[in-house]
């Protein structure tokens, strides 16, 4: 039931409930089970877990806790021992595995690129199996390459040694999504790259599924991954078992227990800065001027405004410098040595964690919000952000109540059906 | 051997005890574990609270390797000792005629094994003696441009066949023992040598930086560090060496050095299956046990710690 | 007579043994490339049988060459057909050695992706595994070549084909005028053969093996 992912709390920066249809399919795992011989125990203690279409789910929790055991077994690279997985209704448990997994794709830790072979190739090798023709597989390995942000000219004849880790990845995501799968599968995938690729490439996994609208499986150990990625989010623990499976804003305001509250770890507040983006706050105006202003009208604007200082932009209107009254005098009438310059700007699409951090090093108690090619749009200030953020988590906490409420409701459901006979309902909504 | 390696075989002895029988290297070396550990014993099994109190307290690690690496041990001396009776049996019941006896009367045979031992072992010892040291050298600091050089020499002269250069040798030294150990000696230190700047060169080069770092002679790095750590790559050496010059040892009854050659290359000649089997069994057998004896010692002087690896 | 002129006068003998010296280590190296290969294949993912595999062929390696052709003659009598199974006997064991550690030297989390993206099993050891393990498996094809070389020279002993004549020659007439400049052709030809086999083997891993894993 695709239409269902917009029913969920809309989570403005990463779902649209406008947008386009999900291309991405439900994913229904019942009772999953792994037992593997010779252990008492099971690796994977029955798993019960309904993933929405479009929705990027990510498994978190600490290592040997199985939760790419219970990954893969959902492409089936790990048998289960028992338990069935359902795709889109429809049942995949005992089909033939390799057509199974030629529509999941699947993107590991490391790229997992064939070093043999170059980018193109890589990229070609599903459509390849799956029998595209020629000219159609050379056109989706340029898009595919354009869609990670990669030159098409410039890399598919390139072998992966000869890319950067990031690049890497990013083909690697290319390759798994090249014959347009409506499942991807991600195993730790950027948990070999250096801290700053990887927070672009978290960035531009965002990017990519705001476009696609696949439905994600993301493995990690990394809890701050997840809230960044998340837009459900299973904390697993050991026999990956579900400790809580909510959205980011519920696990971080409300978590279900000290397994849980021990891994969303300090500063659950802080975090929650990551979960919002510049364009879920007011955007204000403010009095600019540019550099090519007559003196006599910046003066004049500076006197005059609410305020005693204002943003000079550039001949681009881009922001470039911070202008107070006093300022002007003491560079003595020059512009070019006046004020302080722009230190750092933000997007729409930052986080309030960036906007934050670029209002502390700015110093002027507010940031310049900027668009396509750096045009600026407004400004936000430590005042908008300090109410948003009190707004925020006192509505996390109202929401996480009411769900909570919805769920133990669903449960009693639930619990009726099973015992009045009816066949499990599937998410039964209230 | 010494006594953390007594118990293992406790375990072993049921699955090999046939096929250990008769075998040399176990008794003499371990006089202190036979005598606790009477015929009885192995034969009720693991009971186990008796024998806790008599075997020595030595706390066995005995992984798995150990234990595949000991029946294995046990398996060709079986094998080869089933053959060689098989042989010798067929051979007693032959119909040999006047030639035939000839290539194997007057103790021939016995003769000829001799030579081929002595062959082998003086050649092995010249081999190591040159090899190792040179090798030694060619990874010094000073001596490593020069590496490179000798080791392209070395691999052309890999190319050279051996009878080739044993035939060589003997026009230029005449023809006798010292034309065949020569041409043997020479065939044998290239891999040798190969075997020891590859080992010396493996090491990790933290290592020496860290011996260096403590304080160590350059002498004392080789002495303490490098060498240790290359053991198990010297003794694959020795190993090389032994079996290489046993081959080579067959073809210097072509040069006048005796050896089992002459059984094979007379039984060729003249025809005689009998004779020619006769010695390539023998040779057969004396590589095989070179070889095995070259893995025991492998196995016994490898230095604690390095046992995981090759 | 000097080298040269022996060279000369004996031209036509010695191209011919020579083309049959090259002749008699190619086609072993096929038929020992083609088995090894695939003994490599069959055994790799198990360990014990890939073990045994390489404890076999490394066993029949210690046998000296001599003694095998030794055993071969009564049950192939003499002459071309001990030679090729010796031959092709002693270039199985680099080439299975190396096959064995090349296949499973083949990073997991490569074969986990081919899996993961859906390759059927040959797809996965023809696409990538033979492919990646092909560096190794061509050294070992270099190294059998190599000693077959030195090998097929005993092998005419037991009238065999190819230089090794030329050596024995030299051998049996030893004292004469021309058993130096016999031992040397043989043995000169036996080398350059050898050099240039190798010279083939860069070339062909120039070819075949993908710029990607070149070392």
């Amino acid at each position: 039931m695709p239409e269902s992912s917009a029913a969920p709390p809309p989570r403005g920066a990463k779902q649209s409930p406008a947008g386009p249809k999900p291309s991405g399919a439900t994913i229904v795992l019942e009772n999953l089970t792994k037992r593997y011989p010779g252990s008492a125990t099971p690796a994977v203690d029955s798993v019960n877990m309904e993933i929405k279409a479009g929705e990027l789910v990510v498994f978190v929790g600490p290592s040997g806790c199985g939760k790419t055991t219970t990954m893969k077994m959902i492409n089936r690279l790990i048998e289960p021992t028992s338990g069935r997985i359902r795709i889109d209704d429809e049942d995949v448990t005992d089909m033939d595995p390799v057509k199974l997994r030629r529509k999941i794709g699947y993107a590991i830790q490391s790229s997992g690129l064939f070093p043999h072979m170059t980018v193109a190739q890589n990229i070609a090798l599903v459509p390849r199996m799956t029998g595209w023709s020629k000219a159609r597989i050379g056109a989706r390995v340029e898009e595919m390459l354009d869609l990670v942000g990669l030159d098409a000219g410039e890399f598919q004849g390139r072998y992966p040694r000869q890319l950067s880790g990031g690049q890497q990845q990013r083909v690697g995501v290319a390759r798994a999504l090249a014959a347009d799968p409506p499942v991807l599968l991600m195993d730790e995938p950027f948990g070999a790259v250096d801290p700053i690729t990887r927070d672009h490439l978290q960035d531009e996994l965002i990017r990519l599924q705001h476009e696609l609208h696949k439905t994600i499986v993301f493995v990690t150990h990394d809890f701050d991954e997840a809230i960044k990625l998340g837009d459900r989010i299973a904390v697993l623990r050991e026999r990956s078992h579900i400790a809580q499976f909510d959205t980011p804003e519920a696990i971080l305001t409300n978590p279900a227990d000290d397994f849980v509250s021990g891994f969303v770890g300090a500063g659950a507040a802080l975090k929650r800065l990551n979960l919002t983006r510049v364009r879920d706050v007011p955007v204000v105006d403010f009095p600019t001027a540019t550099i090519d202003d007559p003196l006599q009208s910046i003066f004049d604007k500076l006197r005059s405004g609410t305020t005693n200082e204002l943003l000079l932009l550039d001949r681009h209107h881009r922001p470039y410098k911070w202008l107070r009254r006093g300022d002007l005098m003491r560079a003595k009438g020059s512009l070019a040595r006046a004020g302080t310059l722009v230190h750092d700007t933000v997007t729409r699409d930052a986080t309030l964690r960036d906007a934050l951090e670029a209002v502390l090093t700015d110093n002027t108690g507010r940031v310049a919000v900027t668009g396509r090619r750096g045009v600026y749009e407004g400004v936000v200030d430590m005042e908008t952000l300090m109410n948003s953020v009190q707004q925020l988590l006192e509505e996390d906490r109202l929401d996480a109540v009411e769900h909570q409420h919805e769920l133990e409701e669903q449960r009693a459901h639930q619990t009726r059906q099973e015992q009045e006979g009816t066949t499990g309902g599937q998410g039964g909504r209230p | 051997m010494t006594r953390g390696d007594g118990p293992p075989p406790e375990g072993e002895r049921h699955a090999g005890e046939h096929e250990v029988q008769g075998i040399a290297f176990r008794d003499p070396e371990e006089p202190g574990t036979a005598g606790p550990h009477p015929r009885g014993a192995t034969g009720t099994g693991l009971d186990g609270p008796g024998r806790d109190g008599q075997s020595p307290p030595a706390p066995t690690p005995a992984p798995v390797r150990r234990r595949i690496t000991w029946q294995k041990l046990t398996f060709l001396p079986a094998v080869l000792t089933v053959v060689l009776l098989a042989t010798w049996l067929w051979f007693r019941g032959a119909d040999l005629d006047s030639i035939a006896r000839n290539s194997i009367d007057d103790g021939n045979v016995w003769l000829r094994l001799r030579q081929h031992i002595y062959l082998t072992v003086v050649s092995t010892f010249f081999v190591l003696i040159i090899a190792i040291p040179l090798g030694i050298l060619l990874t010094r600091r000073r001596l490593r441009p020069a590496a490179p050089v000798v080791m392209g020499v070395a691999n052309v002269g890999q190319a050279t066949p051996a009878i080739g250069l044993l035939a060589l040798l003997v026009i230029w030294l005449g023809i006798g023992t010292r034309a065949a150990l020569i041409g043997i000696i020479a065939y044998a230190v290239l891999p040798v040598l190969a075997n020891t700047v590859a080992g010396l060169k493996a090491i990790d080069p933290t290592l020496v930086e860290a011996a260096r770092g403590i304080g160590m002679s350059p002498l004392g790095v080789l002495r303490r560090v490098e060498l240790p750590l290359a053991v198990p790559l010297i003794l694959a050496g020795v190993r090389t060496a032994l079996v290489l010059n046993v081959g080579t040892a067959t073809l210097a009854y072509f040069g006048g050095g005796g050896g089992l050659g002459d059984l094979i290359a007379s039984g060729i000649t003249n025809q005689r299956m009998s004779v020619l089997v006769l010695g390539s069994v023998l040779t057969v057998a004396l590589a095989l046990l070179v070889d095995w004896l070259a893995s025991l010692a492998e196995l016994l002087l490898r230095p604690r710690g390095l046992e995981g690896g090759t | 007579m000097s080298f040269w002129e022996y060279v000369g006068n004996r031209h036509a003998q010695l191209l011919a043994d020579t083309y049959q010296h090259a002749s008699a280590v190619f086609q072993c190296m096929v038929v020992a490339t083609l088995l090894g290969v695939t003994i490599g294949v069959a055994t790799y993912r198990t360990e014990w049988a890939g073990n045994l595999a390489v404890t076999s062929t490394a066993t029949i390696l210690t046998i000296p060459s001599l003694a095998m052709i030794g055993l071969l003659i009564p049950i192939m009598g003499l002459g071309v057909a001990p030679t090729v199974t010796a031959l092709t006997l002693y270039g199985l064991l680099p080439i299975v050695r190396n096959s064995i550690v090349g296949l499973r030297g083949v990073d997991a989390s490569l074969v986990d992706a081919a899996t993961g993206i859906g390759m059927s099993r040959p797809a996965r050891l023809f696409r990538v595994e033979l492919p990646l393990a092909w560096p190794p498996i061509l050294t070992g094809i270099r190294v059998s070549t190599q000693m077959l070389m030195g090998i097929a020279a005993i092998a005419a002993y037991a009238s065999g084909p190819g230089l090794g004549n030329e050596i024995f020659r030299g051998i049996s007439s030893l004292g004469s005028a021309n058993a130096l400049n016999q031992v040397l052709a043989g043995t000169l030809g036996i080398i350059v053969l050898a050099l240039l086999f190798d010279a083939a083997y860069v070339l062909i891993g120039r070819l075949t093996i993908p710029r990607g894993i070149r070392a």
